[in-house]
């Protein structure tokens, strides 16, 4: 037996434990999206303007403070339409304790303007259009689909990221704590 | 125990991938089409298990313009309760339908469908409206023979099984055409990465593995029979192999810009640190070899130890595949690409597996053939340590190269050349009765010697040309067209892309990806670009570059927005601001071959 062995080990075995670190801190100080720091991505969400049905540009700012429920949907998404009805039961449940939804359509404003007041949405809707998906992509929605909904606290923080349907017991117990 | 710890550290980094698994637009809805006739289009969706696509959304166009299809007889779907639409008919598993083709004005002999789509998955998520292309050609498209049919040719975004070459058609990118393996079934597609591996072994990157190989073979010296050699030489490419393999399966799960991690200045640095600790141990500045006492001791021990020399091998095998990463960065791409848009680890990790395989048969070659390929114990041998000391500084030189400013490089280069001159006995007398061998030696050294004295020179005197140290003695002549650097208009973010794809007027636009840690970027920028051939063809097009070495998010939006993993990456666009996505160059390309992709675009 000889020394090149035990020494290649070490050797070896230090390089593969540093490079293994290196990615790790790598992707730690690089990829955000990884590890989203939940104030960085509320900050996004907040810094965003978009225009309402009445083609006014509202900030998302106006809301900080509250405990906000933003929500992309569009009206061509069936799953989308399916949890709006439950969004509306709790905003006029808990609106008068802080809760804000936000809705924000991927979609063009003639049938969201429709179906907002068919259904008699009774909370501010955004509309995106196509682009709003950047905006989606930006604050964690990795695959670019719909629904997807963020829940943030009074401090700003994202608390809670949810892609695709959103149960209204899950919704409400996401809520709770936060009032 | 070592290993068990870097493996968890390494699946650690592969376990970030928490949410629920949706796959890519592109990939729950595989578009493809085809010319059925000269007047209809066959288009074709794979729609994936647990999804559906919407029947009225579908929106087929043609550019140019003058083409357009029927869309009323689009088969019927099946129905679905949708409490605000009433019924909607939704297609599911394997579509295919016709569109009839209607022409009005000049017929033309290709043209691109875009088709947009929408679609959803069970699970409750839709996705936005989505636009998938196919350029259809009509290889004998003549009004007169329109009814002909059977003679128009294809070519179709990936997800297609690929055409057979159509004639005049473009060739296909590599990265395309390793896209395409992925459609075949799985133990073709191992054994084409396997035999892809077996012409990777071919070019020069497996190069610095024979010398680590080497170094681990030699101290045998005669005792090392054929199976022991094979044995370790397997342990060797084991450990490359499954290094691959997780980098498939990372790929696969992660979908991040692996290679860019790789490259990253602190992995760099590392891995240069231990190349230069293994050439210092070839020079002999600490033994490889254990004084004679000990090693009699020990090899009477040899069962215990066996394992762990395995182990060590095998982590070394580990290492080198990380080091020679960049060097196959092309195919790599290609496949991590693909790999990570299919979402699937296992058949990534094997992939990359069965590649790493190919790799290695030269290494096990060597490892089998024991003596024979190996130098004898002597002081034959220790020559050869010593060039392989050079051999792996070089290296070590070439992994920091886009770390170093170009002064820094050369010194360092230079510094190599004469030292490597020195241990060739460059400078001893020679005496009168020396054999040829000691002549010829004597010869490269002083060779060496004078290349590293004309770049220390060089770099002292202000050049900063590896390949033309002394430019800078021969005073302010009138600089050639060709030697100055190639001019980027700088992007940093989509808007500005497509406002400078805009402002093409007419012309084909390349679009660069670079970083600062970027090997392959500094190599087509010092070889490629500064080729008069290339060069010609240039000035023809728009020339955009991205620095990405700061990585922000709206870089990052970019390269996602290319489904790039990071630099090395050049994509062009024709004249109407169209990507061209067969012609992607991912990786280093020679001047000719990258004239002859210019010359593709610029058709």
């Amino acid at each position: 037996m000889t020394g090149l062995p035990r020494r290649a080990l070490l050797i070896g075995s230090l390089a593969v434990l540093f490079a293994g670190a290196s990615l790790l801190f790598y992707q730690w100080r690089t990829d955000g999206d990884r590890l989203p720091d939940p104030e960085a991505v509320g900050n996004r969400v907040f810094a965003a303007t978009l225009k309402g049905l009445d083609d006014r540009p509202e900030t998302l700012e106006q809301w900080r403070g509250k405990v906000l429920v933003v929500n992309f949907w569009a009206t061509w998404c069936a799953p989308c339409r399916e949890e709006i009805p439950g969004f509306i039961k709790f905003q006029a449940q808990y609106g008068a304790r802080g809760v804000q939804f936000v809705g924000i359509a991927i979609d063009q404003k003639e049938p969201v303007g429709v179906y907002a007041k068919d259904i008699g949405i009774n909370y501010p809707v955004l509309v995106g259009g196509l682009e709003g998906m950047d905006f989606a992509r930006q604050v964690g929605n990795r695959r670019g689909v719909l629904p997807f909904t963020l829940v943030l606290d009074r401090g700003g923080r994202v608390v809670a990221t949810e892609t695709g349907l959103l149960k209204p017991e899950k919704l409400e117990s996401l809520l709770k704590p936060l009032l | 125990m070592r290993l068990v710890v870097s493996f968890l550290l390494l699946f650690s980094c592969a376990a970030w991938a928490g949410e629920p698994e949706l796959l890519e637009p592109d990939k729950a809805f595989r578009f493809s089409a085809r010319m059925i006739d000269a007047n209809r289009v066959e288009v074709r969706y794979q729609i994936a298990p647990g999804y559906y696509m919407y029947r009225d959304k579908f929106r087929f166009s043609a550019e140019p313009a003058s083409l357009s299809f029927d869309v009323t007889q689009l088969p019927p779907g099946k129905i679905k309760k949708d409490e605000f639409f009433g019924e909607v008919q939704i297609y599911r598993g394997d579509m295919r339908f016709v569109l009839p083709l209607a022409v009005a004005g000049e017929p033309v002999p290709r043209f691109t469908l875009n088709a947009v789509s929408q679609g959803c998955a069970d699970i409750g998520v839709c996705y936005p409206p989505h636009e998938q292309k196919a350029e259809l050609r009509l290889a004998a498209f003549s009004p007169a023979i329109s009814g002909a049919g059977g003679l128009s040719f294809l070519r179709s975004s990936p997800g297609t099984p690929p055409p057979a070459a159509a004639p005049g058609g473009r060739p296909q990118s590599e990265h395309t055409l390793i896209a395409e393996l992925f459609t075949g079934e799985f133990w073709v597609l191992m054994a084409s990465f396997f035999g892809f591996g077996l012409l990777l072994a071919l070019t020069p990157c497996v190069f610095p593995m024979i010398p680590i190989l080497t170094g681990i073979l030699v101290p045998h010296g005669e005792r090392l029979t054929r199976a022991r050699g094979f044995a370790l030489s397997l342990a060797y490419v084991s450990g490359m192999a499954i290094t691959y393999a997780l980098a498939g399966v990372a790929a696969g799960l992660l979908g991040a810009m692996l290679s860019s991690a790789l490259q990253n200045p602190w992995v760099l640095s590392g891995f240069a640190a231990v190349f230069v600790l293994l050439a210092l141990s070839m020079f002999g500045f600490y033994e490889l070899q254990l004084p004679g006492a000990l090693q009699g001791r020990l090899s009477a021990a040899a069962g215990r130890l066996h394992g762990g020399h395995f182990a060590s091998v095998f982590v070394m095998g580990a290492l080198s595949a990380l080091i020679v990463s960049p060097c196959v960065a092309a195919p790599l791409a290609g496949a991590l690409l693909y790999i990570s848009q299919s979402g699937d680890g296992v058949l990534g990790g094997s992939a990359l597996f069965a590649m790493a395989l190919g790799m290695g048969v030269p290494l096990l070659v060597v490892g089998a053939s024991a003596g024979a390929l190996l130098p004898k114990a002597g002081p034959w041998m220790e020559t050869v340590k010593r060039f392989f000391g050079v051999v792996l500084l070089g290296v070590a030189i070439y992994l920091v190269s886009p770390l170093l400013p170009a002064a820094l490089h050369m010194l360092a280069w230079s510094v190599l050349l004469i030292i490597f001159a020195v241990f060739l006995h460059a400078i001893d007398p020679l005496p009168h009765d020396a054999p040829g061998h000691r002549r010829l030696f004597k010869g490269i050294g002083v060779i060496a010697l004078l290349a590293g004295a004309a770049l220390l020179a060089g770099a002292l005197s202000g050049g900063r040309d590896l390949l033309q140290p002394l430019a800078g003695l021969q005073g302010s002549a009138a600089p050639g067209a060709a030697s100055t650097p190639l001019r980027f208009q700088r992007v940093s973010n989509l808007s500005q892309l497509e406002a400078a794809i805009g402002a093409a007027q007419g012309k084909p636009v390349l679009l660069d990806f670079y970083a600062d840690w970027c090997i392959t970027c500094k190599e087509m920028e010092a070889f490629t670009f500064t080729d008069g051939a290339v060069r010609r063809r240039l000035d023809q097009m728009v020339t955009l570059q991205v620095d990405v070495t700061a990585n922000l998010d709206e870089q990052k939006a970019l390269l996602r927005r290319f489904a790039l993993f990071g630099p090395p990456g050049i994509v062009f666009f024709d004249r109407q601001g169209n990507e061209i996505k067969d012609l992607r160059v991912i990786g280093f390309q020679s001047a000719a071959k990258f004239a002859a992709t210019l010359d593709l675009v610029l058709r």
